[in-house]
This record gives structure tokens, C-alpha cells and sequence, in this order.
């Protein structure tokens, strides 16, 4: 089966076993792929993983670092077939990483996100209520991962309203008038988590608006809230008591692999789609760790053919918490993040401001 | 402008007040008895304190700077003395530690002041706990000391403003800048007195050797011994202080240097486990600077451990010195340990090493004249401070020599 295959599958369909049995013979051919059209990847994984034969297990595989992404540009396309070089958002003063995607790895993209999305969605494109200010796609130029997120995300929405203007304000009026047209029926609001609780339930939660048809769907990270201690409970409970809006869904993702798009399922578990997965290593040893026990999140995807980024080894904690677990209408892996790995800072006598462990 | 007075009082002082407290500040003379008191009863408190145990640098602080090395210093000292070129103390010093060697500060210190000087110590506003710890023991020492001793150093903390180390510059007869070429440059630009001199301690790059026959020779307890050696010279710091090794040369054969580092690093690892906390930050950045390392240099071989990663070069040609810290070992074979000589660079400070006799040893130093190397000690000693440093005798330069023609000698020869 190949990931066109898999693509045109319910995404939580496949039992583990059998999932892995695919991923596997996939993501070994995809190895080949890129130690055959990427110099620094064939280089890197020869010297980082010493053993000749091809993998047994998932864990097996070769991976890189993700931070490698912030540092290089791999590519296995040549030159004239890349379509779009895509970069992370980052933070000021961060080094934005940055990926090479030829048009099949972005078409790719594409159908991975509306295989997922169509799971909660549904087929029909609903109304469509964007946390966002207008500005954040209006010049092409400057693409930010942000921005290929929201448009990415567009697709699934028709009679699209910004809900907020250039400062970031509430556009309360073009809300009113949203819900009024549209909040009757289904309709979807897409936003970063940050934003998503910042500006706009913050402005709106006294106002008594009815959002109990419609279903969130947000991402980003909670680093910029786990500061201001909102944790994931108070964040759906607040919603729920405020607006009545239950359906939520946070996904877990990034820039540097295409494809592992980790939607959450009721219970506020993110879940593993058919061609994307997820390996929880002891951060010393790097040995797979079993479910229940929290230790450095690596990602799997099928997708990424353009640059060799089907196996990364991120830098946050996560832990699994069942695999093909009963009653919830998902098969796989269900797991939680637990942040990013907490900084260390070296001492030493040079200038140690450079070389500060990110 | 106000600063943060850390010694004698504490709490805000307005830039100009400091300034002239410092101006009217004791200098002594060399090895004044109430100076000395005061650095044996710091080590004292470094010894016995509970606390003070929990850091092994600290505790080596308090080792090197007892009563008994103190004598022997002052010995030292005395028999640099001539009757026709005395030592004198420089006047006011200028300390500008770096943040990130807790201990510095307190060694920089020590000398200046055993050797007579007044002293003014900036610290980081962003200070560790053992930076703290030992600040609150100096504290308390001189608070109790002698007014030669106490009324001779300020302890004040700022951030990166230009103005303190301006207007303190501006009375010194000496600063001393320690680490970090960055911080180097920038410092430099301020001006000193005409007549003041100033000494730097950049950044450099440390390695060690090892002769791997010799090793080999070792039984199991003298190789964990070793192992247990070179952990205290490169992680105490992170690898981060300039006298860590992070290079390791095999000299011998290819067979030999193979296995005696395939049985050193282990054990190496073994020890660094049980004696600190593996952060899992760190395994992360090793695993990334380790893959760029693989991309840049010419690695053949890379082994991961749960506290540290070696990798393995085919030559020591262009040797980049840049270095993450961490504990990521470079390691490179060579037959003879002077095959080294034509790649060391002056940025290369302190070569540790083991199984070489003296005379290897000395040739060394002497073939390299000057370029490179300013310290060739035993694995195990890297950490340890001593007068002689980055090319300095620091008991010589933290003084003027007077020269004084035309006398009869003192004693007929």
C-alpha cells in the first residue's frame, strides 16, 4: 500500500499492527530515496546509525535532529523542481527552519490535511470563521509557516470572516453579523491557540454569543499560554461555559515534516493518521520507550519526498498513552505533549551567549 | 547612575559615590598578615561548610587556597623579591569575571589581593547559586576581617551598561578581563588611564593526549581512575571552560589508539552518569551539533553515549576550534605526540595529557616556541588554577617592579 493509498483512507482506520507493517516497508524505501538523491542526509545517517541492514522496527530507522532543518537546507529534489521553500514562523531572534517541497510532496500536503480534516468536517465545506487578521496572507512574498497554514486551511471553509483587524482587535461587528448568517447551521473557526484564547475568547466571553454549532480547530502550541497557566482543560472548559462551543480540536505539527498532522480526538488525545506516527524515545539512551512513560517525541511521516524528513527527533516531551485504544472510533496511537524539552545552560568561561543549548 | 553594591554595603550606590570609596580603598603590602587571615579563613568556611560540599568546585577553590599553599605562595613570592628590583602592588584592580566560572572571580580576586592591591569585582546581575553562595562566604569573611583586608575590595553587580565599567576604568591601575573574546573587544574600547595596563584571558581551546600504549598497560582501577580524571577536567563546566579538554589525541599505533579508546570513553561515560544529572537538552544538542559536525568535518566514526558523544577524525588538517560544549569529544590518532606541533594554534591553551615522558614533553614546548600552548599538566589538573596562567605569572602580574640603581647590596656577596 502506498501513501496515495492510505491518502484515500479514513485516516484513523488501520489497527497499529498493521499500520506499522506499511509504514515500515514505506518509510525503509523512502530512506533509500533520499540516501540516493541527498548528499548530507546519506552522510549523516550513515555515520549517525552504523548498522547496514535495512530496519526491523519503526524505532530502527534512521532519523535526524529537527533543529538540522534550522541549520541546512536538504534537499533531494534538484533545483529547477522545487515549488516553494517553506519556513517556520520563528520567534525574533530565532532562526527559522526552512524545507524544499516540490509540487507531489506539496500536492501531498494538501490531500493529507483534507483526509484528516474531512474526519471531523465532514465532506461539505462550512462557513468559515478565521482568528486571524486578513494581512497574515496578503503579501505572498513573505510566506510564513502561518500563513501556508491558514491557506492550507481555507480550503475547508466557504464565506470566509476575519475575525480580527491588522492590530490584532476584535472585528466584534463582522462576528455579529457571521454568527447571525451562519451560526445556526455547522460552521468552522480556525485559529492559533494563542490567539484563538487572547483575542478572541478573551474580548468575546461575557458577551453571551452562541458558538455551540460550531467546531474549533486550532494549533500553535501551548507555550505562549502554559505562561499565562492556562492549561488544555480550562481552555475547552471556558469555551464550553462561555459559548457553549464543544468542538474543539487542537493539532500538534510543524513546519519541518509535511504530513504529521496529529488531530485531537474527544478525549483531548491527539491521534496518529495512517501515514504519519509517532515514537516516544528515553531522552539519554534514545531506546523506545513504552506507553505511559514520557520521554522525546520523534515523528514519523510518509509524506516528505523533496527533502529527507520522514523521521525527525523533535525537541518536545510527549508520552503515549494507548495504542489502538477501545471505544473512541480511532485506531492507533493515542498520545499527549508535555511542552518542550526545558533549556540547559552550559557554563564555562568563553562567551557563552552563542553557544547557549537552544 | 546607580549600581548594585554587593561589598561592603549592600543595596544601591550611586556611580559616583562608589567611585570615590573606591579612590580612598587600602592598598596594602604584599602578603599583609590581615589580607592573609582573611583568604585562610575563606578557605576554611569552603572546606567546612555543608552547602559549599555540594559543589566540587568550590570545594577545589577552598583546597587550592588553604593555609599551607598560602605559605607556600607567599614563599614563592618572597623569592621573586630582589633587593635591587622590588615588587609593589599595581594600585587599584579592576576584576571583570566571567559569568559563567563561578570560582573565577574569587581566584582573580585572591592574587590581587595577596599581592596587596584594592580591588573592585563586577558580577553579573544573572548569578548561579554557587556564584551566590560563594559571594555571601566572601561577604561574611571580609565583613569580619581586618581593615587592611576589608577596607581593599568592592563587589558591585550591573548589566551590560558601558557606564560602570567606564567610570571604574577611569581609577584603575589594572583591569583584568576574563573570557570571551566578544567581551573582550567590547571592554577594550573603554578606556583605561594612560599609565594603567590591562590583562586578558580570551577564548581558547584546551585538548588532551594521551599515549595509548601506556594506557593499555593500565590495570582496571587505574583506567577508571584516569576516566574519573578526565570527567573532572571536562565536566565540571559543561566543557565549556577554557582549559576542558574537547579534543583527544591517540598516539600510537591505529590498533592501539582503537582499543584504548574504545575502552576509555565508556568508562568515561560510566562515571559522568552516576556523579551529575544527564539534562535531556543536552542529549538533544549533542545529537544536533554531533550531525553537523558529521557534515563539516572529516568525522570516519560516531559513537553516542548517554552523557557524551566522540567523533572520530581522519586528520587534524583545518581543524575547526569551535566547539558546542557538552561533551562532545573530538578524538584523532597520531603516531607521535610531536606530529601535533604543526596544527596547534596559540588559541590552544592547555594540553593535558598522560603516559608521555618529560622530555616528550618538554620538546614539545620548546619546538613550539611560543605559538601555541600555555600549559602541558596531567589529566586531572586542567581545572587547576595556578599562578602561572595563559602565559602569565599572575603573582609578577598583578605588580609594577621597581628598579632601584646604585645601592650597596645588602647582603656582601
Amino acid at each position: 500500500m502506498t501513501v496515495e493509498d492510505l491518502l484515500r483512507q479514513p485516516p484513523y482506520s488501520l489497527p497499529q499492527a498493521d499500520k506499522e507493517r506499511i509504514l515500515l516497508a514505506e518509510l525503509t524505501s523512502l530512506h533509500h530515496h533520499h540516501r540516493r538523491h541527498c548528499a548530507e542526509y546519506a552522510r549523516v545517517t550513515e555515520k549517525l546509525f552504523s548498522h547496514n541492514t535495512d530496519a526491523l522496527t519503526l524505532a530502527e530507522l534512521p532519523y535526524l535532529p529537527v533543529g538540522l532543518f534550522k541549520e541546512r537546507l536538504l534537499s533531494s529534489v534538484p533545483k529547477d523542481k522545487v515549488f516553494k521553500v517553506l519556513q517556520s514562523s520563528g520567534t525574533t531572534g530565532q532562526t527559522p527552519s526552512r524545507i524544499t517541497l516540490d509540487h507531489e510532496t506539496a500536492l501531498l500536503q494538501t490531500q493529507a490535511l483534507a483526509c484528516i480534516m474531512t474526519h471531523v468536517l465532514g465532506p461539505e465545506r462550512l462557513p468559515m470563521l478565521l482568528i486571524e487578521s486578513p494581512d497574515v496572507i496578503r503579501d505572498r512574498t513573505q510566506f510564513s509557516a502561518r500563513g501556508a497554514g491558514l491557506l492550507g486551511m481555507m480550503n475547508f471553509g466557504r464565506q470566509h470572516c476575519y475575525a480580527l483587524d491588522q492590530e490584532l482587535h476584535l472585528r466584534l461587528p463582522e462576528v455579529r453579523d457571521f454568527l447571525a448568517r451562519f451560526g445556526k447551521g455547522k460552521f468552522l473557526i480556525f485559529g492559533f491557540t494563542y490567539l484563538v484564547w487572547s483575542a478572541f475568547l478573551e474580548p468575546i466571553r461575557s458577551l453571551g454569543l452562541d458558538l455551540s454549532n460550531g467546531i474549533l480547530i486550532h494549533s500553535g502550541g501551548w507555550k505562549k499560554l502554559q505562561e499565562q497557566a492556562v492549561t488544555a482543560e480550562e481552555f475547552r472548559a471556558a469555551f464550553r461555559q462561555t459559548t457553549g462551543l464543544t468542538r474543539i480540536y487542537n493539532f500538534y505539527g510543524m513546519v519541518e515534516q509535511v504530513g504529521s498532522i496529529f488531530l485531537e480526538g474527544d478525549d483531548g488525545n491527539f491521534y496518529a493518521p495512517t501515514f504519519a506516527d509517532v515514537i516516544i524515545r528515553d531522552p539519554q539512551t534514545f531506546e523506545e520507550l513504552p506507553p505511559g512513560q514520557t520521554g522525546v517525541v520523534e515523528v514519523l511521516s510518509l509524506l516528505p519526498r523533496s527533502y529527507p524528513g520522514q523521521a525527525l527527533l523533535t525537541e518536545d516531551l510527549g508520552v503515549v498513552h494507548a495504542i489502538d485504544p477501545p471505544g473512541g472510533g480511532r485506531l492507533g496511537k493515542s498520545f499527549s505533549i508535555l511542552g518542550r524539552i526545558p533549556r540547559a545552560e552550559l557554563r564555562g568561561c568563553s562567551d557563552v551567549i552563542a553557544a547557549q543549548v537552544n | 547612575m546607580q549600581v548594585q553594591s554587593l561589598f561592603p554595603a549592600q543595596g544601591s550606590v550611586a556611580l559616583e559615590e562608589l567611585k570615590g570609596q573606591v579612590s580612598g580603598g587600602n592598598v596594602n603590602r604584599p602578603f599583609d598578615a590581615g589580607v592573609v587571615e582573611a583568604c585562610i579563613e575563606l578557605s576554611q568556611r569552603l572546606l567546612r561548610d555543608r552547602d559549599a560540599r555540594r559543589y566540587p568546585e568550590l570545594l577545589a577553590l577552598g583546597f587550592w587556597m588553604r593555609k599551607t599553599e598560602l605559605h607556600r605562595l607567599q614563599q614563592q613570592f618572597d623569592q621573586l623579591q630582589r633587593e635591587d628590583r622590588w615588587l609593589v602592588p599595581c594600585g587599584t584592580v579592576l576584576h571583570l569575571p566571567p559569568r559563567n566560572v563561578d570560582t573565577m572571580f574569587v581566584y582573580s580576586w585572591l592574587l590581587s589581593a595577596l599581592t596587596g592591591n584594592c580591588n573592585v569585582i563586577r558580577l553579573s546581575p544573572q548569578r548561579s547559586e554557587s556564584t551566590d553562595m560563594l559571594l555571601r562566604f566572601l561577604s561574611e569573611t571580609l565583613e569580619q576581617a581586618s581593615p587592611s583586608a576589608k577596607q581593599a575590595t568592592w563587589i558591585v553587580s550591573y548589566g551590560h551598561e558601558e557606564e560602570p565599567t567606564q567610570v571604574l576604568s577611569s581609577i584603575c591601575d589594572m583591569r583584568v578581563i576574563w573570557g570571551g573574546d566578544h567581551t573582550v573587544s567590547t571592554i577594550r574600547r573603554i578606556l583605561l588611564p594612560p599609565h594603567a595596563r590591562e590583562t586578558v584571558f580570551a577564548d581558547r581551546f584546551s585538548l588532551a593526549a594521551i599515549d595509548a600504549a601506556s594506557y593499555l598497560e593500565l590495570d582496571q582501577s587505574r583506567r577508571s581512575a584516569l576516566a574519573k580524571q578526565f570527567f573532572d577536567d571536562s565536566f565540571w563546566f559543561d566543557q565549556m571552560a577554557c582549559s576542558s579538554p574537547r579534543l583527544v589525541i591517540w598516539c600510537g599505533s591505529q590498533t592501539h589508539a582503537a582499543a584504548a579508546s574504545a575502552d576509555f570513553f565508556p568508562r568515561v561515560n560510566d562515571y559522568a552518569v552516576l556523579h551529575q544529572a544527564v539534562q535531556p537538552a543536552q542529549c538533544m544538542h549533542r545529537f544536533l551539533s554531533s550531525s553537523l559536525a558529521i557534515l563539516d568535518r572529516p568525522v570516519t566514526n560516531y559513537r553516542r553515549f548517554p552523557a557524551l558523544s566522540v567523533l572520530t577524525l581522519s586528520t587534524l588538517d583545518k581543524f575547526d576550534r569551535s566547539h558546542p560544549g557538552g561533551g562532545v569529544f573530538f578524538e584523532c590518532q597520531v603516531e607521535r605526540l610531536e606530529e601535533i606541533a604543526p596544527v596547534l594554534r596559540r588559541r590552544d591553551q592547555t594540553l593535558t595529557w598522560f603516559g608521555f615522558p618529560g622530555e616528550e614533553l618538554r620538546k614539545l614546548a620548546t619546538s613550539l616556541n611560543g605559538r601555541a600552548l600555555d600549559r602541558i599538566v596531567p589529566i586531572g589538573q586542567a581545572l587547576q588554577f595556578g599562578r602561572f596562567w595563559d602565559g602569565n605569572d599572575l603573582l609578577q602580574s598583578f605588580c609594577r617592579q621597581v628598579f632601584i640603581g646604585g645601592i650597596e647590596p645588602l647582603l656582601p656577596s
